[in-house]
């Protein structure tokens, strides 16, 4: 714990270091100012506390005016409401400025927009107002993405990002909006803050929001069918989600390259990589690349109409423009070779995707062999990026992505040519030696990052 | 700026949203053109919840047999319904994608279908019967009211009848400007 005793007793310490010679001379002031500098576990708890404590009070408020709203004129519930908010904004910035408080301050910071949201809800309902209800959501976290911009207080966005995911989850499943666009807008527009601030962990946030919005956008079109049961959306989807997340990636990798957005790189990276694999595997399947119901026998889903494969190309488009600017930023001798062969490897992954708009549900089995076969070299080269950048995470991504796959192909092959109980003995039989296996493979290439990165 | 200026700065601007919200909806009671509408009782089996009235309109379930306009709706998609104002309650004339040109004595209320269906229960017959309807929010379906009197307004006596008088603005927007028991005023919605 980086308290103020162990600040005192290093200060005591690091002379004698110095001269020993473990610590250079003159480093002792910079290693205290950044030891200094660093969120101790006190810190931690005075968080917490304000979180709470934030908590309370607007329960506490919302129930005491709850009890006695119906006795008010509207005149005095706006100024209840008013006068609440304002105050919870001005202690937020006194405890920000002359306490020198910033901890406390950006809990109370976050009471403001709590009160805000709370104030468009009891306003609605003071003056009749029952419009399309996801729009209060989203005025909600703009008034959370205001405070963020111009105070700025990191708790404030991350409120809002997850009241945006809150809108976007109503518009999707309550008004069926299949691609909501408007989301998207919302998120770029948190960014910017992030970036300044350096809010790592609100980048957390607004990935795992983004997910979200995948998957939303996803199952509005899981039940997607035409007049005679195909469901080819859900095919197109699923590969302009790997293209995009795959072009998040590469966005990740020329993030490396700047000293300002390096922090951000490898986070950016790795949901990008999870994203992408977990679509990629969506397409290994039969069943996506035929897309009709399993009770309807025919040629399954029809070739993409104008508006998917303008979205595939576009999509195809922007991933290859990022490649094209990734290959620019490096010189030709110090490419590596993974690198090198990735680049066939997404061509053809590029050319099998393209090609597969214009195809019927018939070839549905041929498409999903070829994707097994670029899933597991895709697999192999996320190894070896793992190896060369000394990724841990990317590392464990690539083993978990191909225990999966070979389970699921498992079930695929033998659930009708095993007898249940030999395919239940022999799949946990492969399980056990399978996974002891891949588990001593993993811990090797780790050990190798670890060493890497010592060295 | 400093801190001074930026709180300011935010709350002038989430107070100047939430009176947005307020003086967008007394634009439309002020300037709209009022009708009244008839309530129907709402279905028993959704139970009066906290302090806010139900209400359940004729013009909430449309036949589009019997009316004119567009006859092609789909969930979720915005309608304008042409009402003809008359005594004692305004009735609907025709539905339509687009704000429609009006007639005298007309006004055009704006909705979201809730759901579009080609069959529709007759309650006579007790049988499904092919008729292309729509279920219709107008964003007028709820009203605050004080504890413990909603329920005299969703379900009332029946010697009694409810009849709510919206105001319409030009864009098709409406707001509840008063609830009616029996031609008389029950609830009136002021600004303060």
């Amino acid at each position: 714990m980086r308290d103020s005793k162990f600040i005192r007793r290093l200060e005591q310490e690091l002379p004698a270091w110095a001269e020993r010679g473990w610590v250079q001379r003159g480093a002792e002031r910079d290693i205290l100012a950044y030891v200094a500098s660093q969120h101790s576990g006190s810190e931690r708890m005075v968080i917490a506390l304000s979180l709470m404590g934030v908590l309370l009070l607007g329960s506490g408020v919302i129930t005491f005016f709850a009890a006695h709203w119906a006795g008010m004129s509207k005149l005095a519930k706006l100024l209840v409401l008013f006068g609440s908010m304002s105050s919870a904004y001005v202690a937020a910035a006194v405890t920000a400025t002359r306490g020198n408080l910033p901890r406390v301050s950006q809990g109370l910071w976050l009471l403001g927009v709590i009160l805000f949201g709370a104030n468009i809800m009891l306003i609605a309902q003071i003056y009749n107002i029952d419009s399309h209800y996801p729009n209060g959501v989203l005025m909600w976290a703009l008034g959370g993405l205001l405070v963020a911009y111009t105070i700025p207080a990191q708790l404030a966005l991350a409120a809002a990002i997850a009241l945006g995911v809150l809108w976007t989850g109503m518009e999707h499943m309550d008004f069926n909006r299949h691609v909501h666009w408007p989301f998207l807008l919302f998120w770029l527009a948190c960014l910017p803050p992030i970036y300044r601030h350096n809010w790592l962990r609100t980048l957390h946030l607004a990935l795992i929001g983004l997910l979200l919005w995948s998957c939303f956008t996803y199952f509005d079109f899981l039940w997607e069918y035409d007049a005679s049961g195909r469901h080819g959306a859900q095919l197109y989807l699923m590969q302009i989600f790997f293209l995009g997340y795959l072009a998040l990636f590469v966005t990740g990798l020329l993030l490396e390259q700047r000293d300002d957005t390096r922090k951000f790189a490898a986070m950016t990276r790795h949901y990008a990589a999870f994203a992408a694999l977990c679509a990629f595997f969506a397409l290994t399947f039969p069943e996506i690349q035929h897309s009709s119901r399993w009770l309807f026998a025919g040629d399954g889903r029809l070739p993409a109409d104008a508006w998917w494969l303008g979205l595939t190309v576009l999509a195809a488009g922007a991933l290859g423009g990022l490649v094209l600017k990734h290959q620019r930023t490096q010189h030709a001798a110090a490419i590596p070779v993974h690198l090198q062969w990735g680049r066939g490897l997404l061509a053809t992954l590029l050319a099998l995707i393209l090609a597969n708009v214009f195809m019927n549900g018939s070839v549905g089995g041929q498409i999903a062999l070829a994707f097994n076969l670029l899933f597991f070299a895709a697999l192999v080269w996320l190894v070896f990026h793992a190896l060369y950048s000394s990724d841990r995470t990317l590392l464990n991504f690539s083993f978990l992505f191909f225990a999966a796959w070979l389970l699921s192909r498992y079930f695929d092959t033998f659930w009708t040519l095993l007898d249940r109980s030999m395919f239940f003995m022999a799949g946990g039989l492969a399980l056990i030696a399978g996974g002891y296996f891949l588990e001593q493979q993993r811990r090797k290439l780790d050990q190798k990052i670890v060493q890497a990165r010592e060295h | 700026m400093n801190m001074t200026l930026r709180t300011i700065l935010v709350l002038a601007l989430q107070i100047a949203a939430l009176l947005g919200m307020i003086g967008i909806k007394q634009w439309t009671l002020n300037s709209g053109t009022p009708v009244v509408l008839e309530t129907l009782p709402v279905d028993p089996r959704s139970l009066f919840s906290g302090d806010y009235v139900r209400l359940n309109y004729s013009i909430s379930t449309l036949l589009l047999d019997q009316l004119g306009g567009d006859k092609e709706f789909k969930r979720h998609d915005s309608v304008y319904v042409v009402l003809q104002s008359g005594e004692p309650y305004a009735t609907p004339v025709s539905v339509h994608h687009e704000m429609p040109q009006l007639a005298g004595g007309q006004v055009a209320i704006r909705g979201e279908v809730e759901y579009a269906s080609t069959t529709r229960w007759n309650q006579q017959s007790r049988q499904l019967e092919p008729a292309k309807s729509l279920n219709v929010h107008y964003g007028i379906e709820n009203y605050y009211v004080e504890e413990g009197t909603g329920q005299t307004l969703e379900r009332p006596a029946d010697n009694a009848k409810v009849t709510v008088r919206v105001a319409v603005d030009r864009f098709g927007n409406a707001g509840i400007s008063a609830i009616l028991l029996n031609g008389k005023e029950r609830h009136v919605e002021r600004l303060l």
